[in-house]
C-alpha cells in the first residue's frame, strides 16, 4: 500500500486500527471501567415517545396525594397513576415506572441534549443521539428500510424551546434519522409525483452506465447503491410500512384519531418492518400557566395512543423485542407544574423483556412540597443512556475516536445502570 | 523498512500512550517523542537503536508484561516495533529531508506558472518514488465545471460553458481561473467555506431557550465573502476578526467569538482552539483539561495562549475586552480536570512569557500574522489544497506536529513560502494551484484500474478525486438549473401549519437543504448520503414542475433538440453525445406533453452521478 508510505492520517490511522472501534480494554484511560456486567444481549428495537418542553409527573406516573390530579389503583397492586390514564393503568403489568429521575439541567434545550446523548453540551465536539447510536449499533446497513425515523406528532402549543434534531457526530452522517413530518401522510417524497417513472429512470440508467464504466471509485459504488435502495424502497411493499392507510379501521380506531395516535401505530408498523429505532415526538408540554388543565386535554390521546401500542405489540409477539420509553426532557415542579424541574421526575418503560410491573425509585411524600426530592435510588441522565443502551443490547463499553485523537466512550464510564429493570 | 510514523506510532497510540503520554508519565516514561522514548524512565532507556535486548519498550512489550490487561499486541504489531528497532529507529521525516527542498527560494513571490510547475514537480517526484504513471490532463469540460465548482460553489451556466468549450484560445484555462477568482461568487463561496469551518451544524444556543443565530452566522459568512471578494489579505481578514470590539451591528464578524464559545458566549479555551484549529492549524482542545496524551502540548501552553482571550468578554451581539488587575494572566477553570486555580501568564505557543503592552488581543495577533510564524500561512495552505484535492498535504489538517508529517513537504513549504511572500494573497495561492498540472488532471479511470493503484494515486495527488458537492455546491448548482433562486425542497408545506416558532421540526428552505445535504467534512470522497436524500432528488414535486422562469427560457430555444443541448450544458457543463441526445429526445418525442418531458429530461440529468460529484 503505497498512500500508507506517503502519510499518516487520523483517518488513516482509524483505518488500520479495527474501523475505528476500540475496545475499552485497549485504552486505559482516566480510571478503569466500573465492572458493570458487559455481555451482549439481542438486539432490540425501541419507540421513543418523546414529550417535549418536560410532561409534568404528578400530573401523569407519580401522583401525590396532595395533587391536583387523583390517583387510582392499577392492574398491578400498590401501584397508582394519575385517574386520567385509565387504560394505561390497566396495562401496568407491562410498565415500570422510574419516579427517580434526577438530572441537574433545567434548560429546554440542553436538558433535551443531555436526555438523547447522556452528556452534557459542550462546544468542542457533538456527542450522538441515542436513535443514531442505533442506528449505528443494531441497524442493517445496505437494506431498504432505513435504520432510525423520526415522527412529528404535531404540537398544542409553541413553546418548549428549540427542538433538538438528534446528531450522529462522530457515527457519521448516514446515521442521521430520516424524519416523517405527519404520520398520516407518511414519508416525504416516497412517491414518484409522474406516471412514467419506468421511462424516466430508463433514461437516467443510460446516463449512469457509462458514469459507473468511467469511475469504479467507492464513492460512486456508494451513490449508486444508494440510489437503487431508493429505487428498491419506492417499489418495495415494504414502503407500505410508511402508510398507516393499510390498517383496518379497528385498529386505527384503537390507536386513535389523534396525530399521537397514529404516530404510534406508524412506530409499530415501522418495527415491523426492520426499522430499529423510531422516536416520536409531541410538542407543547411546556406548561407555565398550569399542567392540569393541558394535561386532562392531552391524557385521553396518550392514554389511548401509548396503551394501544403496547397491547398491539404484545399481541404481535413484538413485545419483547421491542422497548417503548415515555419521556421529555425533565419533569415539572411539584404542585401545579407551571416551572421546569429536573430534580425530581418520572420516566416510563415498557417491553424490550425488561421487567415491567414495578416502580423504581421514589420522591419525597412529606413537607411542605411533596415530590421535591428524590428519596430513593436517584437515576441520572448517564445511567438512563445505559440502561436504555444496555436494555438495547448495545455494549455500552465500547469507546470511539473523537476529534483530536479523543477517547469518546460510547456511554459515560461512571454510569450506573438501573439494574433493577435490566434483570 | 519499518517507519516509525507509519507503522509504529499507530501501535503506541493505540496500546502505550494513555500512560506513557502527557496525561500520565508511569515510571516516568513518555512515548510522544523518539527523544523521550531514547531517554525513558526509571528503569532505563525505552529504545536503543538497533539494540534489541537494550530496548526497554521491546523486553517489556515482547513477553506482554506490557501493556496491562487482557489485550496485548498483536503480532504484528510486535513485528513492526522490532523491525523498526532492529533498523535503527528510522523516521519518514528523516527519510523526507530530501524532498523538504521547496524547489523555488523563500521571501520573494514568483509568478504563478512558475509556481505552478514547481507543484507539478513535487507532486511527479512522490508519483516517481512510488512507481505511479499520473492520470492523463483533463478535457475542457472537466477544467470547465471543476474550476467553477471550486472557486465559485456552483456549475457554470449553460451560457459560460459555451463560451469556454468554444474558444479556441490557447490561454483560456488561465484565463478563466482569473475571471473566476475576479467574481463576486468567488468570495462568496470561501466565505461560506470558512463559516462551516467555524460553525458547528447546529450552532450553540444563547440562554435565550435554545435560540440560534443562524441569521447572524449567515451574515458572518457573507461579510467573509464580500472580504476574500474585496481582495483583502488573510491577515487583514483574521485581524479584523479577532480584534473586534463593540455591536455586531456592521460588524458581523463580532459572533467568531460566541460561536467557538460556550452557551453562546465568548470563553478563552474556546477561542484558543478555534484560534489554534482554524488558523494555526494544531489541535488544543485536549490540553484545555491535562497535558495532550499524544502531541506534545501541555496543559500550561494552552491557557497560557488562552491567557491572550482572558480578557474579551461578550456573546453572539457584543464583545470587550475588560482589563482586570492581573492583566495578562488566566485562572485555569475548576472545569479542568488537573490543575485547576493555578494562574498561567500568557505567552505565545511554543513560545517565551509575554509581557503585555497594549490590547491582549492585538498582540496575539501581530504575532500570529507575522510572516515568519510557523504556523499561519503553511495552515492556511494546507486547508486550500484540502478544498480542491479533498485532502491536505497534512491530514488531519488542524494536526500539525513533528509526527503527522506531510505527504509532500517540500510542496507545502512551496506553497507556504510562496503565500507568506505574496503577503498572504489568497488569490495569487488558488492562482498558483489552480494553473498546475497536478489540479488539471483528469478524475476518469482507465480501464481496470486496480482499485489499490487508484486509492495510492488519489493520495499522491496524480488523480483529482471524485468529491461530493458540498450542500452549497448542489444547493446554487440546482436553482441555476431551475432557474428558481428561492428553490424550495422541505419536506413540509410550510403554509401547512406544522411549523411553529423555535419547537418547529424544519427550518428555512436553506437550513433544512444545508441539514439534510451534509457532506463529511474531513472527507468530501467518501459518499455519505442514503435513502432520504435519494428520495428528495427523485421524488421531490419542486424538481419534476415546470415555472414561469423555467417557460420562459423554453421559449428561447427554437426545438427541443437546442433545449437539450442547453440542459446539457447547464448541469454538466457538457454537450450530450449524438447518442445521448437521441435518447433525450425520443423519451420526449414520446410523451403527452413535451414540455413536461423536457422538465424530465433536467430531471434526469441532475439525478446523475455525474452532476452530483465534483470530478
Amino acid at each position: 500500500m503505497v498512500d500508507r508510505e506517503l502519510s499518516l492520517s487520523r483517518r488513516d490511522w482509524l483505518r488500520l486500527s479495527s474501523a475505528g472501534l476500540l475496545t475499552s480494554a485497549s485504552v486505559p484511560w482516566f480510571e478503569s471501567l466500573a465492572t458493570a456486567a458487559a455481555e451482549r444481549r439481542r438486539p432490540k428495537n425501541c419507540i421513543l415517545l418523546w414529550m417535549d418542553g418536560g410532561p409534568s409527573q404528578q400530573h401523569t406516573f407519580d401522583p401525590k396525594p396532595t395533587g391536583e390530579f387523583r390517583s387510582v389503583s392499577t392492574s398491578v397492586p400498590g401501584i397508582e397513576i394519575v385517574e386520567q390514564l385509565p387504560r394505561l393503568s390497566q396495562c401496568m403489568e407491562h410498565l415500570a415506572i422510574v419516579r427517580s429521575m434526577s438530572t441537574e439541567i433545567n434548560d429546554h434545550y440542553d436538558a433535551k441534549y443531555l436526555l438523547h446523548t447522556g452528556y452534557r453540551r459542550v462546544t468542542a465536539f457533538e456527542h450522538p443521539a441515542i436513535g443514531c447510536i442505533a442506528s449505528h449499533q443494531n441497524g442493517r446497513p445496505g437494506d431498504d428500510m432505513p435504520a432510525f425515523v423520526t415522527i412529528d406528532a404535531g404540537f398544542d402549543k409553541g413553546n418548549g424551546g428549540r427542538l433538538y434534531r438528534s446528531v450522529p457526530a462522530y457515527l457519521g452522517p448516514q446515521h442521521a434519522p430520516l424524519a416523517v413530518h405527519d404520520p398520516a401522510d407518511g414519508l416525504e417524497n416516497l412517491e414518484h409525483p409522474r406516471s412514467d417513472l419506468d421511462r424516466r429512470l430508463a433514461l437516467l440508467d443510460k446516463g449512469e452506465a457509462r458514469f459507473a464504466r468511467q469511475y469504479a471509485v467507492p464513492a460512486a459504488e456508494a451513490r449508486r447503491s444508494a440510489f437503487e435502495r431508493a429505487v428498491r424502497l419506492m417499489r418495495s411493499s415494504r414502503s407500505k410500512a410508511f402508510d398507516i392507510e393499510q390498517e383496518s379501521p379497528a385498529t386505527r380506531d384503537a390507536y386513535g384519531a389523534h396525530a399521537f395516535g397514529e404516530s404510534c401505530l406508524l412506530a409499530r408498523r415501522l418495527v415491523e418492518s426492520g426499522v430499529s429505532f423510531v422516536e416520536i415526538f409531541h410538542r407543547g408540554w411546556d406548561d407555565h400557566e398550569g399542567a392540569a388543565k393541558r394535561i386532562s386535554v392531552r391524557a385521553p390521546w396518550m392514554d389511548k395512543g401509548m396503551s394501544a401500542l403496547i397491547l398491539d405489540l404484545e399481541q404481535r409477539g413484538l413485545l419483547d423485542d421491542t422497548l417503548v420509553v415515555w419521556m421529555g426532557e425533565f419533569g415539572r415542579s411539584p404542585g401545579n407544574g407551571n416551572g421546569h424541574f429536573c430534580r425530581a421526575w418520572s420516566t416510563v418503560w415498557a417491553g424490550g423483556g425488561i421487567r415491567t410491573g414495578q416502580v423504581v425509585g421514589k420522591t419525597s411524600v412529606d413537607g411542605k412540597n411533596p415530590g421535591d426530592r428524590v428519596v430513593d435510588r436517584p437515576v441520572n441522565a448517564a445511567d438512563f443512556v445505559a440502561t436504555l443502551c444496555l436494555a438495547l443490547g448495545i455494549d455500552v463499553h465500547q469507546e470511539f475516536v473523537g476529534p483530536g485523537l479523543r477517547p469518546m466512550p460510547l456511554v459515560e464510564k461512571a454510569a450506573k445502570p438501573i439494574e433493577e429493570l435490566l434483570g | 523498512m519499518p517507519l516509525l510514523e507509519r507503522d509504529v506510532l499507530p501501535v503506541l497510540t493505540k496500546n502505550c500512550m494513555g500512560c506513557h503520554g502527557g496525561l500520565k508519565k508511569e515510571g516516568e516514561l513518555d512515548l510522544r517523542t523518539v527523544d523521550a522514548m531514547k531517554r525513558g524512565g526509571e528503569s532505563g532507556s525505552a529504545l536503543v537503536a538497533g539494540k534489541l535486548d537494550a530496548s526497554l519498550l521491546w523486553q517489556r512489550v515482547a513477553d506482554d508484561e506490557m501493556p496491562p490487561g487482557e489485550t496485548k499486541l498483536s503480532a504484528d504489531d510486535k513485528a513492526a516495533l522490532c523491525g523498526w528497532i532492529e533498523a535503527g529507529l528510522p523516521t519518514l521525516v528523516e527519510r523526507q529531508k530530501e524532498i523538504a527542498d521547496p524547489l523555488l527560494p523563500a521571501g520573494k513571490t514568483h509568478q504563478p506558472r512558475e509556481v505552478a510547475r514547481a507543484i507539478d514537480r513535487h507532486v511527479q517526484r512522490g508519483l516517481d518514488e512510488a512507481g505511479l504513471e499520473p492520470a492523463e490532463p483533463c478535457n475542457d469540460a472537466e477544467f470547465l465545471r471543476r474550476v467553477h465548482l471550486d472557486l465559485t460553489g456552483r456549475v457554470p451556466t449553460a451560457k459560460q460553458a459555451v463560451a469556454f468549450l468554444d474558444s479556441t484560445d490557447p490561454e483560456k484555462r488561465a484565463k478563466l481561473v482569473e475571471e473566476l477568482l475576479d467574481s463576486t461568487e468567488f468570495g462568496e463561496h470561501l466565505g461560506r467555506t470558512w463559516r462551516d469551518w467555524i460553525c458547528p451544524p447546529e450552532l450553540p444556543s444563547d440562554m435565550n431557550s435554545g435560540k440560534q443565530p443562524h441569521r447572524e452566522a449567515r451574515e458572518f459568512g457573507r461579510w467573509l465573502g464580500d472580504r476574500f471578494a474585496a481582495g483583502d489579505t488573510w491577515d487583514e481578514i483574521v485581524r479584523t476578526v479577532l480584534t473586534v470590539d463593540g455591536e455586531i451591528k456592521d460588524q458581523p464578524q463580532v459572533i467568531f467569538f460566541g460561536l467557538v464559545g460556550q452557551g453562546g458566549k465568548a470563553t478563552p479555551d474556546g477561542t484558543t482552539q478555534a484560534v489554534g484549529s482554524l488558523f494555526m492549524g494544531v489541535q488544543l482542545q485536549c490540553a484545555q483539561c491535562h497535558d495532550d496524551p499524544y502531541r506534545t502540548w501541555s496543559q500550561r501552553e494552552h491557557w497560557a495562549m488562552a491567557a491572550f482571550f482572558g480578557e474579551t468578554r461578550g456573546d453572539f451581539k457584543k464583545i470587550e475586552e475588560e482589563s482586570g488587575d492581573d492583566r495578562g494572566r488566566i485562572k485555569i477553570p475548576r472545569s479542568a480536570f488537573r490543575n485547576a486555580g493555578s494562574t498561567v501568564p500568557a505567552a505565545f505557543l511554543a513560545g517565551e512569557e509575554h509581557q503585555s503592552l497594549g490590547p491582549l488581543r492585538r498582540e496575539f495577533v501581530e504575532w500570529l500574522t507575522a510572516r515568519e510564524n510557523p504556523w499561519f500561512a503553511r495552515s492556511f495552505a494546507n486547508r486550500v489544497w484540502f478544498q480542491l484535492f479533498a485532502r491536505g498535504v497534512v491530514n488531519p489538517v488542524d494536526d500539525l506536529r513533528d509526527l503527522n508529517p506531510p505527504s509532500h513537504p517540500g510542496l507545502l513549504k512551496l506553497l507556504e513560502n510562496e503565500f507568506a511572500a505574496s503577503g498572504f494573497d489568497v488569490r495569487h495561492l488558488l492562482r498558483c494551484v489552480c494553473n498546475s498540472a497536478t489540479y488539471q488532471r483528469t478524475s476518469r479511470l482507465p480501464d481496470g484500474a486496480e482499485a489499490g493503484r487508484v486509492q495510492a494515486l488519489t493520495t499522491a495527488f496524480g488523480r483529482v478525486p471524485l468529491r461530493m458537492m458540498t450542500a452549497d455546491q448542489l444547493y446554487d448548482s440546482l436553482k441555476l438549473a431551475y432557474h428558481d433562486e428561492k428553490l424550495d425542497l422541505r419536506g413540509i408545506d410550510p403554509k401547512d401549519g406544522n411549523t411553529n416558532g423555535e419547537s418547529a421540526p424544519v427550518g428555512d428552505a436553506y437550513l433544512e437543504f444545508l441539514r439534510r445535504f451534509e457532506i463529511d467534512e474531513e472527507d468530501a470522497t467518501n459518499f455519505v448520503h442514503g435513502i432520504p436524500q435519494m428520495l428528495t432528488l427523485l421524488n421531490h414535486p419542486r424538481l419534476l414542475e415546470r415555472s414561469r422562469d423555467f417557460d420562459e427560457v423554453l421559449r428561447q430555444d427554437e426545438s427541443p433538440e437546442a433545449t437539450i443541448r442547453r440542459l446539457y450544458l447547464a448541469t454538466l457543463s457538457r454537450r450530450p453525445s449524438a447518442e445521448e441526445l437521441a435518447d433525450a429526445l425520443a423519451y420526449v418525442n414520446e410523451s403527452d406533453d413535451p414540455a413536461d418531458a423536457l422538465v424530465g429530461v433536467l430531471w434526469s440529468l441532475v439525478n446523475r452521478s455525474e452532476f452530483f460529484f465534483v470530478r
